[in-house]
């Protein structure tokens, strides 16, 4: 029963005046008018924005890689002349031991990272959010059965599963990204259910469950959208380090298979000349840093817009 | 319309057992206003919660329009019987515009002519068709009580079950919102169950109350009674005094602070 | 003519967010010896605000300017936080809505009373336990040793609030701000709690603030009523000439309350004037 302020007019104009309507005549314009002001509140953080660039710069790069490259990634130049030559004019990244352009490879290597990400965010975060809000909801034995699964998989370093599940499907991107995939849902379940515990027993829910709606109906409508947001969040948090043992997975040879110019696969070829021709690994081992960087960035700003709760 | 018979409802066993409520009985004509009235921990906001689904019945009989209530309640049910939660900032989907709020009691029971339907319901309750699109936090208390009072009303339900519906609005609010329910018993003929804690706002809207202490019926009247200061029990006696305010100066006619 | 204990001079808070400044209260004076004052006024009226601005308390981002803003002569707004700090709880006391929230949950009752206690006051420790025991006897507690040795998850709402009395009046301030004080409690429970708040105020001659949103309880407990609306103080009466309210907005936060008394049906709406908020 504090006051509340009284907001004192101002009047925005045209398109603003639109989007911040109090009134909005249709769907559209109120959804609308909602994004609007969230994307006031995270174009005011400088990093955040930054991130966003860095994400939407990735997505840009691995759209137009074939015009961007320069050079073919997989097909190298002459192996006599051609080889292992640091960053100049021409090589602007230097040549790996394959006489390759580093930076032609680092470009369509970010066609990989992006398949990576978006590939691990569809596959784990609708299971984790599934699990979670049907564990949540429902409770009971639902509840156990489920958070046990989870727990058992929240048992075993992310990695090392993932390796466990490589060695068993067979080394490549596809089994890397599933086995990613398997591994990072747990802890979306347990955010989901937590988010739902607080959810199920408030007035909204028991009005609409009094308006006769199913369970699915429920969980999908009415418990799924309040915990997307600070799933976004996390999944986007956890973007870097889907990165990482994408990359990880990689390194030990067991994700992307050569010639396929991935980042991580790429800065284990370079390890052999990390001393004398340290751009070899330098090169994508600055993308890998740079991407999560953005994508943790993006996710800190996320936060704040979407997830006020946990912003402090 | 509405026959409640013995009913009990009790929570958990063995030492952590709550009996919430034990053995209440009452019975209401349809058209009528019925009140629940008593403190934090009667059992009133239970009784209604047992009656809808949202708690369950331990034992005894409660039977709507005639009918027996099954346990899950039926969809006929919920065409029946719907209810205005005490809170109006927390009974709105924070996501959900006014729009979406309305158009799901329709989506759900498969309800033709959504649009129409919608408008009808924000005029129903005072509120222009620019409210449609807005969500909960572009609205004040009093036209976000009055969205989950069309949002009740949408499938037309002769049971209304309101709990505590204006105690968490100010009280000019309150005046408007207690018009608008009596003006739509009248004009819908509805029947309503009204719980609160406010004997004054019982006493304006319902016709016959049940006083309850401690998850019993203490004592059965009517607001009349109430208005002649003629109840016989000691602890309807306490509350109607306390309700008079506070009694250092002359008792004036002061309504108790909200819960 | 004697000090006034508090006193106030177009006093205003303002909360500068993204989307503007937002003024809350706005040039609000007052002066306040040893009586009860009350503060009346609906959601968003600003007279939390007050009380809080008072206190010091006002939440970032909040900025709280005035003419004057002295208590006992001494003014609040130039003094170091040290002394302000010793000023709140010691001289000045501030009781909240809800007990449950203002409670140390993981403390007992009696450590907190004592602990507010030595706070203000050179106490040995057993001197404060007598002085917490006394205190929670002077709130009517049934078994005081008993109260004094529970933890506030395990007492009712009332007795959280008088447990809470006890804790801001054991320094025995000369100034107690009660913010909703009983909102959160039944009616039967509000009414002994107002009455043991009553009989201590007096007794000790202290001057209290009363906020609250309910005109008609505020008047039969204070002795004069400030009627806040929209930031400012719209009228101010002697609590006893309630029925002379002048201002429209009084006159009809009085009519459109149900009462047992008479059935007024529709009840009268009250028909906001932009002008009041001027």
């Amino acid at each position: 029963m504090t006051g509340a302020p009284l907001p004192l007019a101002s009047q925005p104009s045209g398109m603003r005046a639109w989007l911040l309507s109090p009134e909005p005549h249709s769907r559209w314009q109120a959804r609308l008018g909602r994004f609007y002001l969230g994307w006031r509140a995270f174009s005011r953080n400088p990093l955040a924005v930054i991130g966003l660039g860095i994400v939407l710069l990735l997505i840009l790069v691995a759209i137009f890689a074939d015009v961007i490259a320069p050079y073919s990634p997989v097909a190298g130049g002459d192996l006599r002349t051609q080889r292992l030559l640091p960053p100049s004019e021409t090589y602007w990244f230097g040549t790996d031991d394959q006489a390759r352009d580093i930076f032609s490879r680092v470009i369509h290597g970010s066609r990989i990272t992006l398949f990576v990400v978006v590939l691990v965010a569809l596959i784990a975060t609708p299971i984790g959010l599934l699990v979670g809000t049907v564990s949540g909801y429902l409770g009971g034995w639902v509840d156990t059965v489920l958070m046990r699964i989870t727990d058992i998989f929240l048992a075993f370093p992310r990695l090392i599963l993932a390796l466990a599940f490589v060695a068993a499907l067979g080394p490549g991107i596809e089994n890397a990204i599933i086995a990613i995939a398997i591994t990072s849902w747990p802890p979306y379940a347990r955010i989901a259910r937590a988010e739902t515990l607080m959810i199920r027993n408030s007035d909204f829910i028991a009005a609409v469950k009094l308006q006769g709606a199913s369970t699915p109906r429920i969980i999908l409508g009415h418990v799924v959208p309040l915990c997307l947001s600070s799933l976004i969040v996390r999944v986007t948090l956890d973007m870097a380090g889907i990165i990482l043992t994408a990359a990880g997975l990689g390194f030990l040879g067991l994700g992307a298979q050569p010639p396929m110019p991935e980042w991580g696969a790429m800065v284990a070829t370079g390890r052999n000349y990390l001393i004398d021709q340290w751009w070899v690994a330098a090169m994508p081992g600055i993308a890998i840093f740079v991407v999560s960087l953005g994508f943790n960035l993006l996710g800190d700003g996320l936060r704040d817009v979407l997830d006020p709760k946990a912003a402090k | 319309m509405l026959d409640i018979q013995n009913l009990q409802v009790v929570y958990g066993t063995g030492r952590m057992r709550v009996d919430a409520v034990k053995n209440v009985s009452f019975h209401v004509e349809p058209g009528a206003a019925y009140g629940l009235v008593g403190e934090s921990g009667s059992g009133k906001s239970t009784v209604l919660r047992a009656i809808c689904g949202l708690a369950p019945i331990t034992s005894g009989r409660v039977s709507v329009d005639g009918a027996a209530v099954t346990t899950p309640r039926s969809k006929a049910f919920y065409r029946t019987v719907q209810m205005v939660f005490q809170d109006p900032y927390a009974s709105l989907h924070p996501r959900h515009t006014v729009d979406r709020t309305l158009s799901e009691p329709l989506a759900i029971h498969g309800e033709k002519d959504a649009e129409a339907r919608i408008l009808q319901a924000l005029k129903e309750v005072g509120l222009g068709p620019s409210f449609r699109f807005r969500y909960p936090h572009q609205l004040s208390g009093g036209q976000r009580q009055r969205i989950a009072i069309a949002r009740a009303l949408i499938l037309r339900p002769k049971v209304l079950l309101l709990d505590e519906p204006t105690s968490a609005l100010d009280a000019s609010v309150q005046a408007e919102i207690l018009n608008l329910l009596n003006d739509l018993r009248r004009r819908l003929g509805l029947t309503y169950i009204l719980v609160s804690h406010d004997l004054a706002v019982v006493a304006h809207l319902c016709e016959r109350l049940l006083v309850m202490q401690h998850g019993e019926a203490v004592e059965e009247t009517t607001a009349d009674a109430l208005r002649s200061g003629a109840a016989s029990n000691t602890y309807t006696q306490s509350l109607i005094q306390a309700s008079q305010g506070f009694t250092r100066v002359a008792p004036q006619t002061a309504r108790a602070p909200a819960a | 003519m004697t000090k006034p204990l508090l006193d106030v001079e177009d006093l205003r808070v303002r909360f500068h967010l993204r989307t503007g400044t937002v003024e809350a209260v706005r040039g609000v004076s007052f002066q306040l010896g040893r009586e009860r004052l009350g503060i009346v006024g609906e959601s968003g009226s600003g007279k939390s605000q007050t009380g809080r601005a008072i206190l010091g308390l006002t939440p970032p981002p909040g900025e709280v300017t005035a003419k004057r803003l002295a208590f006992d002569g001494i003014d609040l707004q130039t003094v170091s936080k040290r002394t302000l700090r010793d000023l709140r709880g010691g001289r000045i006391s501030m009781v909240m809505q809800d007990p449950k929230y203002s409670l140390n949950p993981v403390m007992t009752i009696g450590e907190q009373i004592i602990e507010a206690y030595r706070a203000h006051r050179k106490a040995s420790k057993a001197e404060a336990r007598d002085k917490a025991l006394a205190m929670l006897e002077a709130v009517k507690m049934r078994d005081p040793g008993r109260v004094f040795s529970l933890y506030p998850h395990e007492v009712s709402g009332g007795m959280g609030q008088r447990a809470m009395i006890a804790m801001m009046l054991v320094t025995d301030p000369d100034l107690l701000i009660a913010d909703e004080p009983t909102s959160a409690l039944d009616v039967t429970v509000s009414m002994e709690v107002l009455r043991i708040l009553d009989e201590l105020v007096s007794e000790r001659g202290m001057g209290l603030i009363f906020i609250s949103h309910d005109l008609k309880l505020v008047s039969s407990f204070c002795d004069r009523v400030l009627v806040m609306y929209a930031g400012r103080v719209v009228e101010e009466l002697e609590a006893k000439n309630l029925r002379e309210a002048k201002h429209p907005y009084t006159q009809g936060l009085m009519r459109c309350l149900p009462t047992l008394a008479d059935d007024v049906r529709p009840l009268p709406t009250l028909n906001r004037d932009p002008a009041w908020a001027l």
